[in-house]
């Protein structure tokens, strides 16, 4: 198996620390508290509007951090997020994009998608929209099918009717 | 499958040998493979080359390179079954320029010419500096208050930045407001010529005006530029010039020095920005720095002694929890509260 397979895993260099920062109050609770922080962050979709808001309190976000000062001193390529939802124990990394706070957005989209799956299940968001999908799907193929169905008739009368010397249709 | 070069015999002269103490270290790359290979293999195989000549971020130099080469962002964003198919011959020797490039020590972005910052792929070209991953922080930081006053949306308000480099502070803010105008200078022509491209590239130039100043030498002509601008953006050269000394090569042989070094105390450029923004800034306009982390106790005071009209707002950290960023703000003159009174 080759080293290069990133697998679901992110390489970090050797000579850096990592850092796990998340808040000091952490709930346990599993749905978010309303005294604590609300914080919605998305990478702009819509339709993940109604998904479950993340509480800030209740994650944990693992950087690299490397010694020295970093900014301008350094330039590391490393840009993968792991989140932690600390009360059901869901990790999601992000490594979509080659910018940490892009990242970092579509960490929580993923993360609030996998919520709503937890506690909805069947009618979580994106199941609901799988089945929905679907179900459009089929509703192509049969209409389809039937026009198909409709033409390949009306061909077979047009040619019982035809006689030479008609004019074409 | 691949010839091994002889280049593994490099290390073994030493740096002492041939070229003498000073010399750079000139790494040959491994042979073109004879028959076709995977992105894999070739990965595997530049990665362990990076490792023998002490390259760093071996892993993800290989990642970002043969991601770009199968025209994605990332490696872990590409297509499953991508990295086993066979490069074309063209692919192959394109991974090997590329990765030649990255033995040199060449930051990944100056060798893919390209990188990401926020939601813009912005142009990459040596020595223009190279935004790092905590400025992101700094826009969100801009944007924040500018979201806030919630001005009409026919309001137009102007931002100005100081030392633009490759556009990412000013375009950023005009891609998230479509209403915002920004001015920004660079005392670098490369970084005034990048600039300008990212706009164009991003359909942004109408609301960027970029000039080529010098705030250090030329005050008058960067002040003459706007009078009453919302916000005043920066990234200053920053670094103590002694840290200077120690910068990776990736840095100290391919970024322009003048975009890093900030003099003695790394606050030189920090300290002109803050004397003529009282004269750029609307009342009440805001400045936003990043910075050194040992520095924002050091600008708190130092504004406190000598630059009356702007008064230090807070202190707000990066995404590894560095004291880094600055806000300060322009005070109504005594000037402008006569006047309420009236």
């Amino acid at each position: 198996m080759s080293r290069l397979l990133p697998l679901s895993s992110c390489v970090y260099s050797v000579s850096s620390r990592l850092l796990w920062r998340g808040s000091p109050s952490c709930s346990p609770l599993l749905t978010p508290s309303s005294s604590g922080l609300l914080c919605v962050w998305t990478a702009g979709k819509k339709d993940l509007i109604d998904l479950p808001a993340l509480n800030e309190d209740e994650l944990e976000e693992q950087f690299v951090r490397g010694s020295g000062p970093g900014g301008q001193a350094t330039n590391k390529t490393s840009n993968c997020v792991v989140l932690k939802h600390i009360p059901s124990g869901i990790v999601v990394k992000c490594h979509q994009t080659r910018s940490v706070d892009t990242n970092r957005k579509r960490a929580r989209d993923i993360m609030r998608e996998k919520l709503d799956v937890l506690h909805k299940g069947e009618d979580s968001e994106i199941l609901v929209k799988k089945k929905e999908s679907e179900l459009r799907k089929q509703e192509k193929r049969r209409k389809a099918n039937h026009n198909l169905e409709r033409k390949r008739l009306f061909k077979e009368a047009q040619a019982a009717d035809s006689k030479p010397g008609n004019d074409a249709v | 499958m691949w010839r091994r070069c002889l280049s593994a015999g490099c290390r073994r002269f030493g740096l002492k040998g041939i070229w003498g103490s000073h010399a750079v270290r000139r790494c040959s790359a491994p042979a073109l493979p004879a028959g076709r290979i995977t992105a894999l293999q070739a990965g595997d195989l530049w990665r362990s080359h990076f490792v023998e000549n002490g390259v760093t971020e071996p892993d993800h130099s290989t990642h970002y390179i043969i991601a770009y080469l199968l025209g994605a962002k990332t490696i872990e964003s590409l297509e499953q079954g991508k990295l086993t198919e066979l490069l074309s011959r063209e692919k192959t020797e394109q991974m090997w320029q590329l990765c030649t490039k990255r033995l040199s020590r060449m930051p990944v972005q100056y060798v893919i010419e390209e990188w990401d910052f926020r939601d813009l792929t912005l142009k990459m070209r040596s020595p223009v500096f190279i935004p790092r991953p905590e400025t992101e922080e700094l826009v969100e930081l801009v944007l924040r208050d500018l979201e806030e006053t919630g001005v009409g949306a026919d309001e137009q308000r102007t931002c100005l930045e100081v030392g633009c480099g490759s556009g990412a502070i000013s375009l950023s803010l005009l891609n998230s407001l479509p209403q915002l105008k920004a001015i920004a200078v660079d005392q670098s022509q490369a970084a005034v010529d990048l600039t300008r491209e990212n706009a164009s590239r991003l359909g942004l130039q109408d609301r960027l005006q970029v000039y080529h100043i010098d705030v250090m030498k030329d005050a008058e002509t960067f002040l003459s530029l706007c009078s009453s601008v919302s916000a005043l953006v920066s990234n200053p050269p920053y670094l103590f010039s002694e840290d200077m000394m120690t910068l990776d090569p990736e840095i100290s042989r391919f970024e322009d020095h003048a975009a890093l070094d900030g003099g003695k105390d790394g606050l030189r450029v920090i300290r002109q920005i803050l004397t003529l923004a009282p004269q750029i800034l609307s009342s009440p306009g805001r400045v936003y720095l990043e910075v050194d982390p040992r520095h924002p106790t050091l600008i708190r005071r130092w504004v406190e002694a000598n630059v009356e009209e702007m008064h230090y707002v807070e202190t707000q950290q990066d995404i590894t929890g560095r004291p880094r960023f600055c806000i300060l703000q322009k005070e109504k003159s005594n000037k402008d509260h006569k006047l309420d009174l009236d």
